[in-house]
């Protein structure tokens, strides 16, 4: 049983059916559990795609006409300025960061939805419109999951509809439900699966858009480093250009950020307006909207993969290259490592943590390792600043990873934000206005309301809030004293708002929290960025949630 | 009781429209697809009707290859099988030709009932069911509310104007034309999903001689219009007038 029907996930189902058909032997079944209504609906990446991970699951991927067509012709990377932009000499491709030679441009969506097609002519059943809420375990060993109850209303009542969640038993459950999954989180704090550090996130920003014709030749990979962020902030935006003047422009801000004021969505606004963006983009129409996490912590930050009965795969687990900015490739690798590791072990009838090590093996001994390893220390390295960090990521570059020497040392990014009184010393600043504020024109650039709509997002209306706040009444003290409520700022669905309450009320600060549950785009970033950790994120009712067709 | 059910797809509420190159239809080539709202209600009527009286439930679609989606949807909540009329004619097509292709590929099966939505998210003509009717040379009725059935006759309940209602009664076989909100719709079960894989579904190519009855000659958003007038007058001749212009033109109050 595989939770999550992303890349990992697809790409482990799908080679258990080329394993069970090569090999043969008795049938497996296996299923697959997703949340969204449809394939890939949840789906958001830049996304330049190694296709190495592909290759190794499909070597025909061609012939079964894979929606994988723009290979990246040129790779542009600047350093930008409040007004002006440097644009760096082409890097010799062993040294370039990205590694995008022979790499293809593509929507996620589509690919996992042709992958989902694949899975299925392989007799692979994939359950669409089913969230994993809970792990089912026999002591320590993971035995299944337990799908969410549907039908329940806002105040926890059933409906005429109700249909109570089922629970599945499988020999082997392989997790594959994203960045922070929320399965995930709960094995790895039970069963004590933490990696040597933290894992590290970031949030990645993105608008699909619609430009003239001949702004930007399809292929074309821009990064950008510098303004808005300033050096204290890790991050950058790209732009990937698609066929028929279409443009994925996305800004990724690193989740470890000190400024309780700042908002990743206005860096992404004040991005677009640099008028080496606003000149791509004026006259353009913006059709899409999205915003997920992804983990950047790297190779310590990766938990044990491999429970009784169970394996953590592809963003679960945190397998992405934050140097190359890409991660699909390795998660599809995790997950086709997973799926033999999961085969051996129910063909030798035995499932148990031991005998489902040879993942770890296949991982270590593997171009996954072979990948993460050298670049180990990179995102660690931006906690010193941005300098600090290009110059570690140069240095570690050209040493595979052997210069600097160690691990070093980090903490989870919540940690790093700074009370307002710390970090703003003396100001009084206005804890409902962001520190990187713009105005919005609402032709290049958008509200969070706005761009919310263009997600597609939609949840039943009635049925409980998922956005578990254990104790809103820290919000409406102290997390408005010290923080300001960074959580109105770092979500960019708009789902947190500050309302006005009565002032006097039980020592309030005259604001309370009002979750609009039914915005959220499924991001994660609550759940990390919560300076209290307090946010739980848990599924709504399957089917909900964002629609991001061809992001 | 042997019931049929039309169900169309069309592009998602939440999907941002825009108008395609030729303005004639919405860009659809990007979109996000789902069934029909009111055609869901009446899958979920002609699914509740089969648990009370028996017989079988046959999703009936026409349009692209895509629409495979809505049938697949309707018969993991329950339907037994599928008839497909499958041509991209189909894809924005007028209701006259949509029942047309549905009449020849239904008309063998000699249906006891069949059901289709009120209208369409898209077009909104409520017109495919009433023709079908008429090709299907069967009784119909529209806006419905409710469904009782006795002895192979049918009550059923019309929405009228104003919180009014009608209650009509009528011979089988017929058709209704089913209001959105008059159940609560199911989920498909897991159970339900695993079993429509193995559910029949019968692709029929409509007759090449098929043509639109109907041309969309453009397609546009509409035109906002802003005016200002001001009243003469008197406060209180003024405001006399303003009551008039309120009611009897812009006709808000």
């Amino acid at each position: 049983m595989i939770v999550g029907g992303g890349p990992a996930g697809l790409s482990a189902a799908i080679r258990l059916a080329t394993r069970q058909q090569h090999d043969g032997g008795e049938p497996l079944s296996i299923a697959v559990l997703e949340k969204s209504r449809q394939s890939g609906s949840h789906m958001l990446s830049g996304a330049v795609l190694d296709p190495s991970g592909l290759d190794e699951l499909l070597p025909d991927w061609k012939t079964r006409g894979a929606p994988v067509e723009t290979q990246v012709r040129g790779d542009r990377i600047y350093y930008l300025t409040e007004r002006s932009q440097l644009r760096f000499p082409p890097i010799p491709s062993s040294l370039d960061p990205f590694q995008n030679h022979g790499a293809y441009i593509i929507s996620l969506n589509r690919f996992v939805r042709w992958l989902s097609e694949q899975a299925e002519a392989e007799g692979i059943d994939i359950f669409t419109g089913f969230a994993g809420t809970d792990v089912l375990y026999d002591g320590d060993r993971v035995v299944g999951v337990r799908t969410g109850d549907r039908g329940i209303d806002k105040h926890g009542e059933r409906k005429g509809t109700f249909e109570p969640g089922v629970d599945i038993h499988a020999a082997v459950t392989i997790f594959a439900d994203g960045v922070r999954g929320n399965l995930t989180k709960t094995l790895v704090q039970k069963l004590g699966l933490d990696g040597p550090a933290p894992q590290t996130y970031a949030i990645g920003i993105k608008e699909l858009w619609e430009v003239p014709p001949a702004r930007l030749d399809a292929g074309t990979v821009m990064h950008t480093m510098g303004y808005p962020l300033r050096s204290e902030e890790f991050g950058g935006g790209f732009i990937y250009a698609l066929p028929e003047g279409k443009l994925a422009v996305g800004f990724v801000v690193g989740l470890d950020y000190r400024d309780p004021l700042f908002d990743p969505h206005m860096a992404f606004q004040r991005f677009k307006q640099h008028p080496l963006i606003t000149e791509l983009l004026t006259g353009g129409e913006m059709v899409r909207y999205g915003a997920k996490a992804l983990p950047e912590g790297g190779w310590y930050a990766i938990p044990r993969c491999h429970v009784d009965g169970a394996l953590i795969v592809g963003d679960a687990a945190g397998f992405l290259n934050s140097m190359r900015l890409k991660g699909i490739h390795l998660a599809m690798k995790s997950g086709i490592c997973a799926a033999d590791a999961a085969f051996e072990a129910v063909r030798a009838g035995d499932v148990s943590a031991s005998a489902l090590a040879t993942y770890q093996e296949l991982i270590n001994t593997g171009s996954v390792r072979r990948e993460l390893y050298p670049v180990r220390n990179v995102h660690q390295s931006f906690g010193g600043g941005m300098l600090a960090g290009l110059a570690f990521s140069g240095l570690s570059l050209l040493t595979g990873g052997a210069l600097p020497r160690g691990r070093l040392s980090s903490e989870p990014g919540h940690r790093r934000l700074t009370w307002m009184a710390r970090y703003y010393r003396t100001e009084h600043p206005d804890p409902d206005v962001s520190s990187n504020a713009v105005k919005v024109d609402r032709a290049v650039t958008f509200d969070k309301l706005t761009n919310v709509h263009y997600s597609g997002t939609r949840h039943d209306e009635d049925q409980p809030v998922h956005l578990l706040v254990q104790d809103t009444d820290i919000c409406r003290t102290r997390c408005r004293e010290e923080y300001g409520n960074p959580c109105v700022r770092f979500c960019p669905a708009n789902v947190y708002e500050m309302v006005p309450e009565d002032a006097g009320a039980d020592g309030g600060t005259g604001r309370r929290l009002q979750i609009n549950a039914s915005n959220c785009v499924h991001c994660k970033t609550c759940d990390i960025m919560d300076p209290f950790q307090i946010i739980d994120w848990v599924p709504p009712e399957g089917g909900g949630g964002p629609e991001y067709e061809g992001m | 009781m042997k019931i049929a059910v039309c169900v169309k797809q069309v592009v998602t509420r939440e999907w941002p429209l825009r108008i395609d190159d030729a303005a004639t239809w919405v860009q659809d080539r990007d979109a996000s697809f789902e069934m029909n709202e009111p055609d869901a209600y009446a899958l979920e009527e002609a699914l509740r009707l089969k648990e009370r009286h028996g017989g079988e439930v046959v999703v009936c679609s026409a349009g692209p290859a895509r629409v495979a989606q809505v049938i697949r949807e309707a018969l993991a909540r329950g339907a037994d099988r599928a008839i497909r009329v499958e041509s991209d004619r189909l894809a924005a097509a007028d209701g006259g030709m949509v029942a047309e292709a549905l009449a020849s590929a239904m008309r063998d099966e000699a249906f006891d009932l069949v059901l289709t939505g009120l209208q369409s998210d898209d077009q909104g003509f409520a017109q495919t069911g009433v023709v079908l009717a008429e090709l299907l040379e069967i009784p119909h009725a529209t806006i419905i509310m409710e469904v009782q059935v006795t002895d192979g006759t049918l009550r059923v309940k019309r929405e009228l104007e104003g919180g009014w209602f009608q209650w009509v009664s009528m011979p089988t076989p017929a058709l209704l034309t089913i209001q959105s909100g008059i159940n609560q719709l199911r989920y498909a079960t897991l159970k339900g999903i695993m079993a429509a894989k193995k559910k029949d579904v019968r692709v029929v190519e409509p007759s090449p001689d098929l043509t639109p009855h109907q041309e969309i000659l453009e397609l546009y958003v509409p035109e906002k219009g802003k005016q200002t007038r001001l009243i003469e007058g008197s406060p209180g001749e003024a405001a006399i007038e303003l009551v008039r212009v309120l009611r009897e033109e812009a006709r808000v109050i």
